[in-house]
Order: C-alpha cells, then sequence, then structure tokens
C-alpha cells in the first residue's frame, strides 16, 4: 500500500449508469467530445429509451455488486419516444419506495435528465453521484429490514 | 463460442489513456474470448477491409468491437459483419473513445475501466440472437384528408411525382380558409389568386382523385397498407354534365343560412357554396330543400340547361380505397367566443369574431366586400380585440401566432374601405415575427387612425351594448379605465383544434396533444410526422400556423412519404422490436396502455398481446412493463442486459 494506512485508502464506489440511447448517452458523448474528466466510477448500460429500465436491472446490479445506480433519461417533452422517460420516472418512483423498505438509502438510486447537449451535465451528474455513494460507503448485502 | 475482439486505438485517441496490451491480457481471460486483434483506424477503408477479411478467416461466432461511440459507426461495423456473412447483429461495441480514454484522467482506471467494458460486451453479445430485417410490399398511394393550404401542397406535390393521391374534403369546394378570405397578410395579395395556380394542377391532375363533401370514416391497416373507408354525401349535381351557368340558383324556393359566411345571411338550398369554388359546381344542401320535406319541387332541374345535370337520384356512397400513407390535414378552426361573455359575441350584434369579418371584407361575402353594419350603414370606430384566449392560462396558454398580423391586416383594409374610421387594437401583446409581417404593422403604427390599448386580462375588457351603440369599456395595463364607442367590434380568437380532431384522431390512432391537435413525432425535428409510421400531419391540425407554414409543412409530408415509401421499393421493418411470448402473456393489456405508437394490437380469441412489428418503434417501454414477462424486446432482452450488468461489475 505504499506506506498508506489502509483506512486512508478511498472507497471507490461501483456504479451503474442506466441510459437513455437519444439523450443521455449522447450526452456523455458530448462529454467526451468535450473532453471533460469526471471519475471512472460509473459503467454505462444503454437502452434505447430510459421506459425500458425495469426495475429489475436496478435490483440486479446491487446483487451484482453495486454500490449505487444512476438512470438517466431525457428532459420532459424530450423523449424520442415521446413519454418513455415519463414511465420511467414513475417506476423510479415506486421503486425508491421498495429500496426505502430494504434500508437502500435513496442516494443509491437517483434519476436524472441529461440531453444529448448537457455534456457538461452529465459529468456533473456522474461526479455528484460518485462522491454521494463515496460517502455513504459500500452497500450492504446483508438482509435488512426497516 | 468464439468471440472476436477488435481494438480500435483510433490513431492514439484512445491508446493514449487505454494500454491496449494490458486490456488485451483482460479480454483473453474471458473464457469465450477466442482473439484479440489490434486496428489503428478501424472506420477508415483500410479498417474496414481488414474487419471484413478477417472476420472472413476467423468466422467468430460473435464480435466485440470496441472504438468510438456506437452512435457513430455501429452501423458501418454492422455493414462489415454483413458484408462478412455475419449476422450484423451478433455485435457489441464498446465505447472507449468517448465515454473512457476522453473522460478519465488515471490510464490505469481507464484502462480497467475498458476491461469491465469488454467483459460485459462479451457476456451481453454472447446472448445476442440474429436479427432479420424484414421487408413488405408497400402501396404508394397516398390520402390527403383535407384540401386547404397544406393539404394541396401535399397532394400537388405527390401528383408531380407520380403519385396516385385521393384527396377528401369535407366542403363542396377545395382551398380551405383562405378561399374565404379577400386580401392575405403580410402583403395583401389576393387570396384566392394565391390558391388559383395550385388549384389548377390539383382539379386538372389525373393522379388526384378528388373526393368533396367526403369524410373519412375508417381507416384500419398499417403504414404501407392502409384501407380507408369514406363517405360521401350527395352533391345531386352531376359533374360531368354541369356547365356551371348557376341557372339552376335562381328559381330555387328554399333559403337556409349561409355557413361559409357564419350565418351573416342566408343561401339558396341549391347554391355554389362560395363564388369562384372550385370544383365549380353548385350543390343542393339537401336537408334546407323542400324535396326533404316531401314536396316534389323541380325547380332547378327545369331551369337546368343541360339534361340529367340535376340528380336527385344521388345518394350517398361508401367508397373503398387502398393506399400507403396518410397526411392529416384537417386544419383548424376558432376558440368559442361564448366563453367571453363579457365581450358580447352573440347578444351584441356588432361583435364579430375574425373569420366573420374576413367574410365581410371578402367580395363574395354578405356585403359583397363593403364593411358595413348590419343595418348597411359604415362604422365610424371599429375596435379589434386581440389574444381572445390566447397567451391566457385560464383558456389557451399558447400564441396562436396568426392573430396581430390579420388583425393589422384589418386595420390597412378598414383604412383602405372605410378612410375616416378610427381602429382601435386592444391587445395583451403584439407578435409579428417573419421578415415581411413587420410592414402591415409599420403601417398600422403609423396610421393616425389607428390606436393601442394594451390590456392585462380579457378580464378588463367589457362590451355591452345599448340601443343600437356599443361600447367597449377598457382598463389598460397601466390601470387607466376608458371607453370606446365602437361600431363594430372584431374578436381576434385562439386558433384550436377543428371539431372532428378527436373523433379522426382515434380512428387514425394518433395521438393529439394536451390542446387537442395532432401530436408530432418530434416538435422541432419531424413536425410534419406522427407517432404512427405512414400518417403525417401538414397545417394547423398540428398547430397554429400561417398559410406559408402550411404549404411548407404540405411539403414536408409529401417528402416524407416520398422519402419513406419509395414506389417500387419494399418497406424495411427494423428488428429492433418487441415480441409477445404468447404462453405467458396474461392477456392483461398492460402494455397496450403504455405503448406510445399503438403498435400493439389484442387477440381476442387466445386473449394475448399482438406487436406490430412495423408500428414498433422498439423503445421497450411495454417490456419493462409487462407484469408477466412475457413481453420481450429483441437485442434488449432481460437475458442481455442481466448479463451485461453482471459482466460489467466481475
Amino acid at each position: 500500500m505504499n506506506g498508506q494506512n489502509e483506512s486512508e485508502v478511498q472507497f471507490e464506489p461501483k456504479i451503474i449508469g442506466f441510459l437513455c440511447n437519444w439523450c443521455s448517452y449522447a450526452g456523455a458523448d458530448k462529454a467526451g467530445l468535450a473532453q471533460i474528466v469526471y471519475p471512472p466510477n460509473v459503467r454505462v448500460i444503454k437502452f434505447m429509451c430510459s421506459g425500458r429500465i425495469d426495475p429489475e436491472f436496478v435490483l440486479q446490479s446491487y446483487r451484482k455488486g453495486a454500490d449505487g445506480v444512476l438512470i438517466l433519461g431525457c428532459h420532459f417533452g424530450d423523449c424520442h419516444y415521446k413519454e418513455g422517460n415519463f414511465r420511467a420516472t414513475q417506476r423510479h418512483q415506486i421503486l425508491l419506495k421498495l429500496l426505502q423498505q430494504h434500508g437502500i438509502e435513496e442516494a443509491r438510486c437517483r434519476f436524472d435528465y441529461v440531453s444529448a447537449g448537457e455534456g457538461e451535465k452529465f459529468a456533473q451528474v456522474v461526479t455528484e453521484m460518485t462522491d454521494a455513494i463515496r460517502k455513504l460507503g459500500p452497500l450492504s448485502r446483508e438482509p435488512k429490514l426497516t | 463460442m468464439r468471440i472476436g475482439v477488435y481494438f480500435c486505438t483510433c490513431g492514439t485517441n484512445i491508446s493514449d489513456k487505454v494500454d491496449p496490451e494490458q486490456v488485451q491480457v483482460g479480454a483473453m481471460t474471458v473464457p469465450s474470448v477466442a482473439y484479440f486483434k489490434k486496428c489503428e483506424y478501424l472506420c477508415s477503408e483500410e479498417g474496414k477491409s481488414f474487419l471484413q477479411h478477417d472476420l472472413e478467416t476467423e468466422k467468430p461466432d460473435r464480435v466485440v468491437v470496441t472504438a468510438c461511440s456506437p452512435r457513430e459507426y455501429e452501423s458501418t461495423f454492422r455493414d462489415c459483419l454483413a458484408a462478412a456473412g455475419i449476422n450484423p447483429y451478433l455485435m457489441q461495441m464498446v465505447n472507449l473513445r468517448e465515454q473512457v480514454a476522453w473522460v478519465t484522467a488515471d490510464g490505469k482506471a481507464a484502462t480497467e475501466k475498458a476491461i469491465s467494458y469488454i467483459r460485459a460486451a462479451a457476456a451481453r453479445v454472447s446472448h445476442q440472437a440474429p436479427l432479420q430485417e424484414k421487408e413488405i410490399e408497400i402501396n404508394p398511394s397516398v390520402l390527403v384528408i383535407g384540401a386547404g393550404p397544406a393539404g394541396l401542397k401535399a397532394a400537388n406535390a405527390l401528383a408531380a411525382a407520380g403519385r396516385k393521391v385521393v384527396l377528401v374534403e369535407k366542403t363542396p369546394v377545395l382551398g380551405g380558409m383562405p378561399v374565404r378570405y379577400e386580401d392575405l397578410f403580410p402583403n395583401l395579395e389576393c387570396a384566392p389568386c394565391m390558391l388559383e395556380p395550385i388549384l389548377a394542377e390539383v382539379v386538372q391532375d389525373k393522379e388526384i382523385e378528388i373526393l368533396t363533401l367526403s369524410e373519412v370514416i375508417d381507416v384500419t391497416g398499417y403504414c404501407g397498407n392502409f384501407i380507408i373507408k369514406i363517405r360521401q354525401t350527395p352533391r345531386y349535381i352531376v359533374a360531368s354534365k354541369c356547365i356551371a351557368c348557376g341557372e339552376c340558383v335562381g328559381p330555387c324556393p328554399a333559403s337556409t343560412i349561409n355557413h361559409v359566411n357564419y350565418g351573416l345571411n342566408q343561401k339558396k338550398a341549391m347554391a355554389f357554396a362560395i363564388a369562384g369554388g372550385l370544383p365549380n359546381l353548385p350543390y343542393l344542401d339537401f336537408d334546407a330543400c323542400v324535396r326533404s320535406r316531401g314536396e316534389d319541387c323541380k325547380l332547378c332541374q327545369s331551369a337546368c340547361p343541360v339534361e340529367g345535370a340535376v340528380n336527385f337520384d344521388d345518394c350517398e356512397q361508401i367508397l373503398e380505397r387502398n393506399v400507403g400513407a396518410i397526411i392529416v390535414a384537417v386544419g383548424s378552426t376558432l376558440y368559442d367566443c361564448s366563453s367571453f361573455p363579457a365581450l358580447g359575441y352573440g347578444k351584441s350584434p356588432e361583435v364579430y369574431t375574425s373569420l366573420e369579418f374576413e367574410r365581410i371584407l371578402s367580395a363574395s361575402g354578405p356585403t359583397g366586400g363593403k364593411v358595413l353594419k348590419r343595418d348597411g350603414s359604415s362604422p365610424k370606430t371599429v375596435a379589434i380585440v386581440h389574444c381572445v384566449g390566447s397567451l391566457d392560462k385560464a383558456h389557451k396558454p399558447y400564441c396562436s401566432g396568426v392573430c396581430c398580423q390579420y388583425a393589422f391586416k384589418f386595420n390597412q383594409l378598414i383604412k383602405h374601405k372605410v378612410p375616416e374610421a378610427n381602429v382601435y387594437h386592444l391587445h395583451r401583446e403584439l407578435v409579428t415575427p417573419g421578415k415581411e409581417e413587420c410592414a402591415l404593422f409599420a403601417r398600422a403604427t403609423e396610421s393616425p387612425n389607428a390606436r393601442f390599448i394594451r390590456y392585462k386580462s380579457l378580464a378588463d375588457i367589457k362590451v355591452e351594448s345599448h340601443d343600437g351603440a356599443t361600447a367597449v369599456n377598457y382598463t389598460d395595463a397601466a390601470g387607466k379605465s376608458g371607453i370606446i364607442t365602437a361600431d363594430m367590434v372584431v374578436l381576434c380568437p385562439a386558433v384550436v383544434p377543428a371539431e372532428a380532431s378527436g373523433e379522426l384522431a382515434n380512428m387514425l390512432e394518433t395521438a393529439v396533444d394536451n390542446f387537442g391537435f395532432f401530436e408530432e413525432l418530434h416538435g422541432r425535428a419531424d413536425s410534419a410526422q406522427s407517432k404512427i409510421k405512414g400518417i403525417y400531419l401538414a397545417g394547423t391540425c398540428q398547430s397554429p400556423k400561417d398559410i406559408e407554414a402550411s404549404m411548407g409543412q404540405g411539403m414536408a409530408a409529401a417528402g416524407h412519404v416520398l422519402s419513406q415509401l419509395a414506389a417500387g421499393k419494399k418497406l424495411k421493418i427494423e428488428p429492433i422490436t418487441a415480441h409477445v411470448d404468447e404462453l405467458a402473456c396474461s392477456g392483461c393489456e398492460i402494455c397496450r396502455v403504455v405503448c406510445p405508437y399503438k403498435a400493439i394490437g389484442f387477440d381476442g380469441g387466445e386473449e394475448v398481446s399482438v406487436v406490430n412489428a412495423l408500428l414498433c418503434h422498439g423503445c421497450g417501454t411495454c417490456v419493462a412493463a409487462c407484469p408477466s414477462g412475457a413481453m420481450e424486446g429483441h437485442h434488449f432482452s432481460r437475458e442481455q442486459i442481466f448479463a451485461e450488468i453482471e459482466g460489467v461489475l466481475q
């Protein structure tokens, strides 16, 4: 550890990012084109629409080792498929209640809107999410009932 | 399973941050990865050629390409797979340039991230199945509903490109609203003259079947193959025989409200809908005809110099037509002014809507184009109330975009026809977009007879009439009150969807927006397409707009038809769609509720949902909504996504 105390080693969270193809994934590409550096913790999985994001995928991410899940869709009114992002926000709201019952903090499942032009916002959301999960620490996979 | 990984360094764009050697070591630890090859520019001609030939030699079961964003080059590399005889959907791309190399500070972290993405891609692609692009035959004919500026422009353009067009118009004449206007903003061009060239072409074009007095009553099928039922009400005039001499009109003993003039006068039961309207044929309003009451009146027929041109045996017909595409151009109407009792419409005789005033200005209108009050005298003062229901949260929050401009046109025409008259503009905002539209505004502001009063809310305006005089009481935006003694009051109501829009939208299964306008696929990028493939939108049925924009959108809709339903070509069906496992489907129909494209039907016999792949856009919203796991998305299946999640987190 090169002399570092083990407790000083920063916890690096694993975050899954579910992104829609038309706005958010394009926004992430935009951050790339602008070469905006952000933490490497988010692993992106692309969907055609945030409406495809089944809450099951979020739960599976936690089961397989993710400490947080970031869901990004188009802004309201911009959805390439009209209203998929609206369905996604509805599902996210319900999912948050479920996660709460299992003791999983709300911050571990963030929903936000990133348009194709918002490269900076994408980098900012990823940075904020990474910082938030760093503070929370690793997700405990011990069954909890609150 | 043999997976081949192709790593593009993108010059040094990727390899500067992501170490290809370490990535290779990492990738080769994935059991199904058979080989790892590096290339400098995979998207170059050389790179593509290398990829194709290498795929032909290696014959991998699946392919992972790590390069730039799939949004840029996925289709290019899919083509390479296809050229090498591998199904293009057996490839997964990893975005190492935009989403790793260019955004990660630390090379080690970037390399680790790249390896995890390759693991995920390898895991996912193992579950990917070959998909086939299907093709269906299309019918190149087009139905255009509505023969106003937008519909005419679309029909004309399509016919010029050799397409057969069925042009369905509800009223007896073509031309839509402009045939009712005398002059047009912004340059006071004669409205019928503006329409004349296009009307002449449409009427004479053998590719266009014109069905006036007709309405679409049923639509089945889908993009490329629609079956349309049309109800045509009888005209009682045989078009091939009528010489449009008008001899039949004079002797007609029955009168009825003239709807073209918004009830400002009466017309005969046998009449021309509008002077000079095309097709140049009279029509018999049977409900007004004394024959509808059982009388055996034949005065019109007796007066007609052509044997058999007036045909009392004409009857309603139900016609069936097959088309590949539909253009909706049914126009709009004005917001009901009776929603504003304080403005006096319907109570004070000298309060008019803008459309009624257009008819008063028109030579073919009730006053022959003279600006006259109902008692036949000329007005000394005209008050024009702008924004009646527009820019008003309690009514219609949007700006209708055309009212200010026709109000300034009215200003100019009143000044021309009654030079001594004063015109008051009571407005909330003034909007004159466009390069020419400022001219009429400038002339109104420079006119000594015009006054502008800005109000805050319509509630600050009250129109009262006593003993034949009409008083407009107002409080302006500064809080100052006043009274205008007006001889005529013209209201400029918000533009709203035509009454039958909702019914037609249901029939077409297209969506309407919050205001009831036909909803476009995308407000900026695709306003001439509906959300349903094969159904296009043009004119004010989609949003309030002027004639210029309507004609432009009509042309755009025609362009969409020509590019998407190319004659002689088959229609490609995208393979990334949803599909139903009938055995698992419980028939709850939740999928049908969430589908934005009405792409899911229901088999009542089997009680299962059925996806129409032609209408499906592949968003996957239904897949996520299905409580039985019966709905699945091609190329975005549960299995594939689970594999990707597991792979990336390993």
